[in-house]
């Protein structure tokens, strides 16, 4: 990929978006040279944020960071794991499935809303993003939010811009929370349920009191791909716990012998614990080297199963859970079935679904972001207006 | 003098007030019977909120029953520009719903209803006049619960929460209303219904629903809202720890988060404070110190027992002159009680006005001790009563309101107080909105840059700025309508 | 909250009492969530917040109460929850009973709704009159659904509807005189009759003598006493309740004078209230102010005389009490757990019906006066009574025995009804068909 901009700081980003907006060209935002969205952007220029990089502040005893939106995410993870804390929204590494060598970026993670399995304890990027700066269509620079904990003075703009996916706004610099590293990580692994009886047992598990973390379920088809095949036989339903040592082996125990009315249980220490959830997280049963379509389909957790059970009956898929059965990892054995996907979610009460990686040809002819109702689409439109006049950032991407 | 004649309104639109008689005959037209005030002795209640420094009088007052007639109010004043203002309980200290001149309230008290509980997907779908604590006495039997709790929870509605982007004690672990919203059916300026978000944790498009989220009733009126559910702990328990000064409690605060222990909550309370709360719930707080922390701890009794010993010792070093853990169900629960009712209590002694600072922790006894040396150059009193672990200061600036004077002199002390948050690295509001109270302060935290993009954002949902006009952004600077 | 009162109109000192009131109001809006109109129709103007303001500027504006006005002061139940629940204390109870008077003195009410409340306190506070009503009541049922289609006649069915089908002949438990104890003497206290309780259910005083007396009581029915004024006060009928408490205070005192007085007993809640408040009704009558709040002092609820007894604890029965805490216990006189220690001590198991603090809709004449309000929070109270699964409701409260019973087929009894039977005294005739 040519890169036609790299600007070293705010000003001068500022200044190439005046100048780009001026002649209405149109500008494609990119973080550390991935793709990151498997949505095709035509537009004029690259501008890539890459070396606007570098820690801005740290204050471990308020548990804040703030950077520079190019800073690669392993540095930031690097500087917090030595101070034993963490993003704890557990942000995916896209590279595997996606087949890239790029280096993913703070911003990149917060403009697409990237969260992992303890998104469903922890909450999603956005809800850990405090405050940003960043350059909006005009080229003016802007900054809401902060970083303080609670803040509700004035419109929320740093939840609209996370997961704007770079369309409303190039982020200059973020501030994030960030919280203490669990010192010990155990996962339940309980199996032999089937999907169905997974998503009931995943559900009764989320109201018992042990503050399960992350809750997946990994089907036969799958199962073998995780920890070089060494979770035990058939179907996992896996549970983690985090916190202090002595309490996570002794939820572990309540949590395990609570579920072994439902099956064979067996529990994971902490190593191999952490390495599961880093797996899960990365999607590693799909990072196989292919374009086959993937989707990432939000649902409401006991309706993941339902979905996937019906698409099977039409047409070849492949899939595991995450977020207790609300996040679901499909894979398509040949066409994306786009429509048919969506329809059944609409069915199911809803959700959406998106296109995480797929050929070409299937990109091109396959709404990558699920289309908005009519009302929505309008006023997400008309949002957009108000920060890009001129349709400047990422032409095409999100409506 | 009236008080509210310190603050201004937008000016009252002629075209409307012109057509009092005639609004209110349609609006009466549009709603069943028992839903529309307009008879001026009826209207007075409705001239202000839990921010009574200021009033004003609505045109009239509406309490629709469904969407469906939300929709229709809000059509109908769309058509003609007729500005809007939504009240849940009416619960605001920022002033978020007072009316104006030749406005029509939206109430949503009547719509009460409980929609849905899905305990599998831990959620529950309300309408937006259901008060927060209704969602978790409702799903308390079968051991979950909803966990923003903002001190007015008993009678401030989810609508309201929505509007504010409600926090409350227990937000330091479960975070504050936008955390644990996942969708809302609402309706825009134009009576156009949408729905956003549902029962998946994340939505498709724009993140629309942080955004309307603490928007303040800007962009919309929330009428359902689907919120997440969490299981109950396995136990919870509220300790005390009391200090013989401010300072060294708030060093404590920063001290225990600085170690990376985030218990459920830490509230702080001074002198004042606790003589106050215990003067209602008579919970027991110890009256021989300065400053007083309740910290709740939760999880199975190891948990709660390590988490506390590691607490008790950074209190240690603090200088904790007292340390006493409740010892049952109803001590915990008065506990609480008091603290939540310190701001309605502090009418025994009285008026007051609750600043709502959020500051870095690093700064929390630094902006205390300012805090008592600006109210002290006004010659008024201080109570401090607050979420010490996420910095979040309510400051009750103690006067009389019926001495103007002594008003002017409040006013002038919290403005003082909040330009000391913001110039602290903090912000204005942590959990309140900005209200009308904080509207004129925007410009300290925001540059007019930045005011216009959000004031561009708004006009994307009511580009005839007809919904809580007076509100949020400081009237001078805003595009022509 | 702000108030302005002029000078001469703080010269008033109800005036005065009223503005101390208000200003320790902060419209916080904690009482919307607790107070059963509000909940029930989901106005601010008929919720306490609501009719505080609406009464202040009445006031402040020293005008006559008009339609918009006494609508909602009329929907307020007058029990007092707002008083549990504000933070702030602010003496609601005060000022609705000024904002009452003030009505009274100044609206003139539509020709329908002045007969009513003529007819209802000029009949209930005098027993007499009251049970010849009820007679005639049994006869007139046949007429109660034709009444309630003519709305200013509605109220009119509805008192035919909540008259009991057997009433009863006059209990000797309210001839005046003093009643005689089993064994040593612990303790004289005087009761009070009441007016429409002896009539409806003398069960309850019955009960109550027989207990105390078992337990060494001496207890006096004084001479010359009657209705407490509690009915009349909550219409606003000042002078009539200020007559009646006077006329109960010497009633009182004259048995003081004559043996002692450990207590003034009282079997209805609802009346307990007004008489704990006789020393504020009347602190603006020289002769009687430090009078009436001897009596004040001295008024007890049975309940609350009774824990005071130390009564044994009883074997564990196989019924289970739901107990429903009148308004005026639970939040007038702020009693919540004696009348429970009193039942569980006593062998049967309590169960506490969710939303207790929220009124069954009796409220003196409120079922009469205000019928559709009243019929919600009925149900709404049957409904959450009938979850509890319980075999008995007990209650402190003549009021809402009517009330509830009309509602569940449930028995409802007084708690000191249960405690007799409990502790020696026969079984009450309701529970016959309970096992």
């Amino acid at each position: 990929m040519t890169v036609d901009f790299e600007p070293q700081s705010e000003e001068e980003a500022a200044e190439i978006v005046r100048a780009v907006a001026e002649r209405s060209a149109r500008l494609k935002l990119v973080g550390g040279g991935m793709r990151g969205i498997v949505a095709d952007v035509a537009a004029d220029a690259v501008l890539s944020t890459r070396r606007l990089c570098g820690i801005v502040s740290y204050n471990p005893a308020e548990m804040t960071m703030s950077a520079l939106s190019g800073t690669p995410v392993s540095e930031i993870e690097a500087v917090l794991t030595e101070r034993r804390q963490m993003l704890a929204f557990e942000p995916m590494d896209p590279r595997g499935i996606l087949g890239l060598t790029g280096e993913p970026t703070i911003g990149g993670v917060f403009a697409a809303n990237v969260s992992g399995p303890r998104r469903l304890s922890a909450g999603a990027a956005r809800d850990h993003l405090l405050g940003i700066r960043f350059v909006n269509g005009e080229g003016a620079v802007i900054k809401s939010g902060g970083r303080v904990m609670k803040n509700v003075t004035g419109l929320d703009l740093v939840k609209l811009l996370a997961g704007s996916h770079g369309t409303l706004g190039l982020l200059t610099e973020v501030t994030f929370k960030v919280l203490p590293l669990p010192p010990a990580s155990a996962t339940v692994v309980l199996s032999d349920l089937n999907d169905a009886e997974a998503a009931g047992a995943m559900a009764r598990v989320m109201a018992m009191p042990y503050e399960v973390s992350a809750a997946a379920h990994l089907p036969e088809s799958v199962r073998g791909r995780f920890l070089g095949g060494a979770l035990p036989d058939g179907p996992a339903t896996v549970l983690r716990l985090e916190g202090l040592t002595a309490t996570v082996s002794a939820r572990a125990e309540k949590l395990a012998q609570a579920c072994s009315v439902a099956g064979p249980v067996a529990v994971l220490e902490d190593g191999a614990s952490r390495k599961l959830w880093r797996e899960i997280r990365d999607v590693a049963p799909y990072a196989d080297g292919t374009e086959r379509a993937l989707w990432c389909i939000s649902i409401a957790p006991t309706s993941g199963h339902q979905l996937v059970a019906a698409l099977r009956l039409e047409t070849g898929v492949d899939a595991f859970y995450d977020w207790q059965g609300g996040r679901v990892w499909l894979r398509m054995e040949a066409d994306p079935e786009a429509a048919l996907i969506r329809r059944f979610i609409k069915a199911l009460g809803g959700g959406h679904a998106r296109l995480i990686r797929a050929s070409a040809a299937m990109r091109a002819a396959t709404p990558v972001f699920e289309p908005e109702a009519p009302a929505v689409a309008a006023l997400s439109a008309r949002v957009r207006e108000k920060f890009d006049p001129k349709g400047i950032f990422n032409p095409g991407l999100m409506g | 003098m009236r008080v509210s004649d310190q603050i201004a309104f937008l000016a009252p639109r002629r075209s409307v007030l012109d057509r009092r008689e005639a609004i209110i005959a349609d609006l009466a037209d549009l709603l069943p019977p028992g839903c529309l005030v307009s008879d001026i002795r009826g209207l007075v209640p409705f001239e202000t909120d839990a921010f009574i420094a200021y009033r004003q009088l609505p045109l009239a007052v509406t309490l629709p029953e469904t969407t469906a007639q939300v929709a229709a109010v809000l059509k109908y004043c769309g058509r003609y520009g007729i500005p809007v203002v939504p009240r849940g309980a009416g619960t605001s200290l920022c002033g978020g719903a007072i009316p104006q001149e030749d406005a029509v309230v939206i109430g949503l008290s009547k719509m009460t209803r409980i929609l849905d509980i899905d305990l599998a997907n831990r959620t529950a779908t309300v309408e937006a006049g259901v008060t927060n604590i209704n969602i978790s006495e409702a799903v308390m039997p079968e051991g979950f619960f909803y966990a923003p709790d903002p001190s007015s929870q008993l009678a401030c509605t989810i609508g309201g929460n929505i509007g504010m982007n409600s926090g409350g004690a227990h937000c330091l672990k479960y975070g504050v209303t936008t955390n644990n919203l996942l969708g809302v059916k609402m309706v825009l300026f134009d009576g156009t219904i949408i729905e956003l978000g549902g029962k998946a944790l994340d939505a498709a498009g724009y993140d629309l629903l942080g955004l309307i989220c603490g928007s303040e009733g800007q962009l919309g009126i929330v009428t359902e809202a689907t919120v997440r559910l969490l299981a109950r702990p396995e136990g919870a328990r509220p300790v005390l720890f009391g200090f013989s000064s401010s300072e060294e409690a708030g060093a404590c605060v920063a001290e225990v988060i600085g170690a990376g222990i985030i218990p459920v909550a830490i509230e702080f309370m001074d002198k004042p404070a606790i003589s106050i709360c215990e003067a209602f719930a008579k919970a027991g707080y110890p009256m021989d110190v300065e400053a007083l922390l309740i910290v709740e701890v939760e999880g199975s009794e190891a948990e709660m027992e390590a988490t506390l010993t590691s607490i008790i010792e950074i209190a240690r070093r603090h200088g904790v002159t007292t340390i006493r853990e409740s010892q049952s169900a109803t001590e915990a629960a008065l506990i609480w009680k008091g603290r939540k009712s310190a701001f309605g209590a502090t009418g025994r002694i009285a008026d007051y006005i609750c600043m709502d600072g959020t500051v870095p922790l690093s700064q929390l006894s630094h902006v205390l001790r300012k805090t008592g040396e600006i109210v002290a150059r006004y010659g008024l009193r201080v109570a401090n009563v607050f979420h010490a672990g996420d910095g979040n200061m309510h400051p009750l600036i103690l006067y009389n309101i019926n001495d103007p004077e002594d008003a002017a002199r409040a006013e002038q002390a919290g403005n003082d107080i909040l330009r000391l948050c913001v110039d602290a690295g903090g912000c204005l509001t942590g959990e309140h909105g900005v209200g009308i109270e904080k509207r004129d302060l925007m410009l300290h935290q925001f540059s007019q840059a930045d005011l216009d993009q959000q004031m561009a954002a708004r006009a994307a949902f009511d580009p005839q700025w007809i919904m809580n006009p007076s509100k949020v952004f400081p009237l001078e600077g805003r595009p022509a309508a | 909250m702000q108030t302005s009162f002029t000078p001469a109109q703080l010269a008033d000192p109800h005036i005065a009492t009223s503005e101390q009131i208000l200003r320790k109001c902060v419209h916080c809006g904690f009482c919307t969530a607790t107070c059963p109109t509000y909940v029930t129709l989901g106005n601010e103007l008929d919720s306490p917040r609501g009719r505080i303001y609406l009464i202040k500027d009445m006031l402040e504006n020293d005008r006559p109460a008009d339609e918009e006005v006494v609508t909602h002061i009329d929907r307020c139940l007058s029990c007092l929850s707002c008083m549990t629940t504000c933070p702030s204390g602010v003496n609601y109870m005060h000022l609705v009973d000024h904002a009452r008077v003030h009505i009274e003195k100044t609206y003139k009410r539509p020709l329908g709704d002045r007969l009513v409340r003529a007819v209802l306190a000029a009949v209930l506070p005098y027993p007499g009159r009251f049970r010849l009503a009820l007679k005639a009541a049994a006869l007139g049922r046949p007429f109660a659904s034709l009444l309630k289609r003519i709305p200013p006649l509605k109220p009119f069915g509805t008192m035919l509807d909540l008259a009991p089908s057997k009433i009863a002949l006059a209990s000797a438990a309210d001839t005046p005189g003093t009643h005689r104890i089993d064994g040593v003497k612990r303790g004289r206290v005087a009761i009070l009759s009441g007016c429409a309780q002896p009539v409806l259910r003398p069960e309850i005083n019955e009960a109550t003598l027989r207990l105390l007396a078992r337990l060494g009581i001496e207890v006096v029915v004084p001479e010359g006493a009657g209705c407490c004024g509690a009915l009349v006060h909550h219409m606003g009928r000042e002078e009539q309740a200020l007559d009646a408490a006077r006329r109960m205070v010497d009633a009182w005192l004259k048995v003081k004078e004559e043996g002692g007085l450990d207590a003034v007993i009282i079997t209805a809640s609802g009346c307990g209230t007004t008489i704990k408040d006789y020393g504020h009704m009347l602190r603006l009558d020289p002769a009687y102010a430090e009078k009436a709040a001897q009596v004040s002092a001295l008024a007890k609820d049975i309940t609350e005389y009774l824990a005071s007894l130390d009564l044994p604890a009883l074997e564990r029965k196989t019924l289970t009490v739901a107990y429903h805490s009148a308004c005026s216990m639970q939040h007038g006189q702020k009693i919540t757990t004696a009348p429970k220690l009193l039942l569980r001590n006593a062998g049967f198991t309590v169960r506490d019906p969710g939303e207790g603090h929220l009124c069954c809709g009796s409220a003196g004449t409120y079922n009469i006066l205000q019928p559709e309000i009243s019929e919600k929070l009925k149900a709404r109270k049957v409904r959450n009574i009938e979850a509890t699964k319980a075999d008995i409701i007990a209650t402190g409260n003549i009021g809402c025995i009517t009330q509830i019973a009309t509602g569940t087929v449930i028995p409802i009894l007084h708690t000191v009804e249960l405690l007799d039977w409990a502790y020696g005294g026969p079984k009450p005739a309701m529970l016959e068909k309970v096992r």
